[in-house]
């Protein structure tokens, strides 16, 4: 195998355990640090049902958003959404053997890339455009979507202008990735961009903002239940502090 | 007293350009040692408060899940940026609750994140400084707390969290504010943040049944400290005091004659609201809810029912059970005690509105609306009310509650637009321990929201009284209200006008014959 | 520490030792505010200081107006009236003038 390839497999490895061990570390810590008070906000649910088609409307209709704003709605939900198909229309490279039928359909779920493109571009814009947003804007926010915008571009060059690279050593590469059993790269540097920043954004999902996706599920304004008049809640440290003080 | 320009009402609500640093300053005064002290906290600035204050923050970032999640979450997005009364009315950008946070969130990074730790450039990350701390001190005293920002939030960021989190960092090494902590002592001292001692409550109470008996013929009592009262009634120790609030509480009063509860007020609780939550402190809120629960002990209470006051009714609502077991799943044997005590048929505690509400569907209370006819009401959601809590246990019933208690009292009732309402109601300006007079500049220009909406349903629908069922929001709009050419004594308490159109049993015909 | 004709005060201008007052000092104060105290201003003044006398503490706004209906008349025992001796709310600039303590709270 050619250095490139060897240092692009390990890189992917080197990638993957830091986001699988970081987002780990992160929702255990998320996990485990209490919550000492009920703090759902308005419209809160007064049932886990209720608790359960919150979080569905916020995770797949960005709901709070939609209400916040409709242009940022507008590029989040479409960037995120095409982002999913997108991950769905990569998965025949990496399957291993006989792709099933099902994952053969996805070809036409590459057209995704253009609303992908077209959502982070909106959020881009909104960065420079927006004195509010440019204000709250670090260094790190704007890098970001540049990387997810390139990651887009190289993708679609590849696949809309003709650039492809040897997909079958594409697919010899990814699914020798999942099998480890590896093999060699195919040329292209188009190609390499691509995926060496998909393995960017992989290793700093942990450490950077990315962090919205395990975090949202965390978050006890939206997974509360409304419900403290009639079901006691109360974390370990104060219920340890009540029994360890006399009160009356 | 400092100068500065009140806001114009437009014929909408403009999001403001950016005014950058327009509201910087040194912040509302400092409580002084004393008052530091009585509350536990250094009497001043601790020499090593670089370190202590980390420490302090690493403390609560173990202890409270909503700020890891929370700091670790946002993504500046923007959508909270525009949605802040005291941004909308100041155009300071740091008033946006996301660059708020992130006086917060840059010293978190800063150290207590991988990437804030080696590239604190790239991610925003700032080392606590003295100007940093000033900055704190200043703009997490332009927070009210209210959480309008969480409702639009994708991840449910409340900045709330994050203020109280940072008041309680400051606390810690010595930094307090003075409106807050010194009335947290008299609480502790007293009972009441007034600082009224009993005799004077007992004195103010009997002059009203006074006034009540003149005006209605109708001996209406307040009873004070009264053993083996069905209900202790908490409310806010402004109902004692300031107007319109007064009126309130006399409502409330009529309410109880009628409804023939025996009910009690009591000297030693005689405090709904719990300052402890704004400065984000679990111990002396627990401290408040303690006497509330020990007062209820000792008079051998049944029911607890709150008043008009919006953060009370949060911390009873959606804390007492956590903090004293008031409702079940305790185990303490004052919580036992208290849980044999009360009447559990009944949500434990329930606030006014909900007694008066079921009172009013049991058919039990007879109006005379006519009595409110010169009046066209619109009512102000308090934010507490409104997204922390909830009345009546059904889906917002927080905003139906009090809506239909308004409506069984008055003929003419005119909501304010949507999204200045309800879930998106406006802060009134001086919630979440700003209502001082330092802060006046603050108050004024954090209202223009609300105004504003006032002032178009005004306009449109000829509205000429405000009704509100919070201490703190009806203390504020009589202060703003003429900053915006509105007349100041168009605030009411909801239980004014219940008490205006309730037509208590015997009242004397002179009344009626006055009317005529 | 400010000081009014020699008397410490605290940063909002209320006397620290409510023994320190004097007429004096009242109208020292209602002169920063630019007031000029009336006789009707001194009746709400002498109440104050007679109740918190008594109570250790200031009187709710609703027993203050009903005192002054008793001494000036009722048409002047409201607190719209009041207001309009003490612009900034009869409680707090009054209890000022009157060297009481702040009223604190939700008030």
């Amino acid at each position: 195998m050619s250095l490139t390839s060897i240092l692009f497999t390990v890189f992917f490895y080197l990638a993957v355990s830091l986001c699988l061990v970081g987002v780990t570390l992160k929702v255990i810590q998320y996990a485990s640090t209490p919550v000492p008070l009920k703090i759902p906000t308005a419209p809160a649910p007064l049932t886990k049902f209720g608790v359960i088609l919150r979080m569905m409307r916020e995770v797949f209709l960005f709901s709070s958003l939609f209400k916040a704003s409709k242009w940022t709605w507008l590029f989040g939900w479409l960037f995120h959404w095409a982002l999913v198909l997108l991950f769905i229309r990569h998965l025949p490279y990496f399957w291993p053997g006989e792709t099933p039928e099902i994952l053969r359909q996805t070809e036409s779920l590459r057209y995704a890339a253009f609303p992908l493109i077209f959502g982070l571009s909106g959020l881009l814009a909104r960065r420079f455009f927006v004195d509010r947003v440019r204000y709250i804007s670090a260094p790190s926010d704007y890098l970001l979507l540049i990387l997810l915008i390139l990651i887009a571009l190289t993708g679609a060059l590849m696949t809309f202008a003709q650039f492809y690279p040897d997909m079958g050593k594409v697919y010899a590469f990814a699914e020798g990735l999942i099998t480890f059993d590896w093999s060699e790269l195919p040329s292209g540097g188009i190609f390499l961009a691509h995926i060496f920043m998909v393995f960017v954004l992989i290793a700093i999902f942990p450490i950077s903002k990315i962090l919205h996706a395990p975090g949202v599920f965390f978050s006890p304004t939206l997974n509360q239940v409304d419900d403290a008049r009639k079901k006691r809640h109360i974390s370990d440290w104060a219920f340890d502090k009540e029994k360890n003080s006399k009160g009356g | 007293m400092e100068k500065f320009d009140t806001p114009k009402l437009e014929t909408y609500l403009k999001t403001p350009a950016l005014k950058s640093d327009v509201m910087t300053g040194s912040g509302p005064f400092k409580a002084n040692a004393d008052m530091q002290k009585s509350l536990g906290f250094p009497g001043k600035k601790v020499d090593n408060w670089q370190q202590v204050a980390i420490e302090k923050m690493g403390e609560t970032i173990s202890k409270y899940r909503s700020l890891p999640v929370f700091l670790d979450a946002c993504v500046k997005c923007g959508a909270c940026a525009d949605k802040c009364h005291y941004f909308l009315g100041t155009g300071d950008p740091k008033n946006m609750p996301v660059a708020r946070q992130d006086l917060f969130r840059s010293v978190y990074r800063r150290h207590f994140t991988f990437a804030g730790k080696y590239f604190p450039k790239l991610v925003g990350a700032k080392e606590f400084d003295e100007s940093m701390l000033d900055d704190w001190y200043n703009y997490f005293h332009q927070c009210s707390e209210c959480r309008r920002c969480s409702v639009y939030c994708p991840y449910g960021i409340d900045t709330a969290e994050i203020t109280m989190a940072a008041r309680e960092v400051m606390n810690a090494i010595g930094v307090g504010q003075k409106y807050c902590n010194q009335i947290l002592g008299k609480v502790k001292k007293i009972g009441n943040n007034l600082g009224m001692p009993e005799p004077a409550l007992r004195d103010t109470l009997l002059d009203l049944e006074e006034e009540i008996e003149e005006d209605t013929g109708v001996a209406v009592k307040l009873p004070l400290d009264h053993q083996g009262a069905e209900i202790l009634l908490i409310t806010p120790s402004a109902d004692f005091f300031a107007e319109p609030h007064i009126d309130g509480l006399i409502g409330y009063a009529k309410v109880f004659h009628q409804s023939g509860d025996s009910w009690t007020l009591s000297s030693y609780a005689s405090e709904g609201a719990n300052f402890g939550m704004f400065i984000g402190n679990y111990d002396i809120m627990r401290e408040g809810a303690l006497r509330i629960r020990k007062a209820a002990l000792d008079l051998g209470v049944k029911r607890i029912i709150v008043g008009e006051c919006g953060h009370a009714w949060r911390v009873a609502y959606s804390f007492w059970n956590t903090l004293t077991g008031i409702g079940d799943g305790a185990t303490d044997e004052y919580a036992l005690q208290l849980q044999n005590q009360l009447n559990q048929n009944y949500p434990q505690p329930q606030h006014i509105i909900e007694y008066t509400y079921d009172l009013i569907q049991k058919g039990r209370l007879t109006f005379d609306k006519s009595k409110n006819d010169h009046r066209t009401v619109t009512f102000h959601d308090s934010c507490n009310v409104a997204r922390g809590s909830n009345m009546g246990g059904i889906e917002n019933g927080q905003f139906i509650l009090p809506r239909e208690v308004i409506k069984a009292a008055c003929n003419h009732f005119v909501d304010m637009s949507e999204g200045t309402i309800k879930a998106s109601t406006f802060c009134c300006g001086g919630g979440g321990g700003l209502l001082t007079d330092d802060l006046l500049e603050l108050r004024v220009k954090g209202a223009l929201p609300r105004m504003q909406a006032l002032k178009q349903s005004e306009e449109k629908g000829g509205v000429n009284t405000l009704a509100a069922l919070c201490a703190i929001c009806k203390s504020q709009f009589s202060k703003v209200l003429p900053y915006y050419d509105f007349d100041p004594f168009m605030v009411v308490s909801v239980h004014q006008l219940v008490s205006e159109a309730l037509v208590l049993d015997g009242e004397n015909s002179q009344q009626e014959s006055k009317a005529l | 520490m400010a000081a009014i004709l020699g008397a410490e005060v605290d940063e909002e201008g209320y006397l620290l030792n409510i023994g320190d007052w004097s007429k004096e000092i009242a109208l020292a104060m209602a002169a920063e505010d630019e007031i000029e105290l009336t006789p009707e201003h001194w009746e709400v003044i002498n109440f104050l200081k007679e109740y918190f006398e008594e109570y250790d503490f200031a009187p709710a706004v609703r027993v203050l107006t009903k005192a002054i209906a008793k001494r000036l008349g009722n048409d002047k025992g409201n607190s719209r009236y009041l207001y309009s001796l003490f612009p900034y709310g009869p409680a707090k600039q009054g209890c000022r003038f009157a060297g009481l303590p702040k009223p604190t709270g939700c008030v």
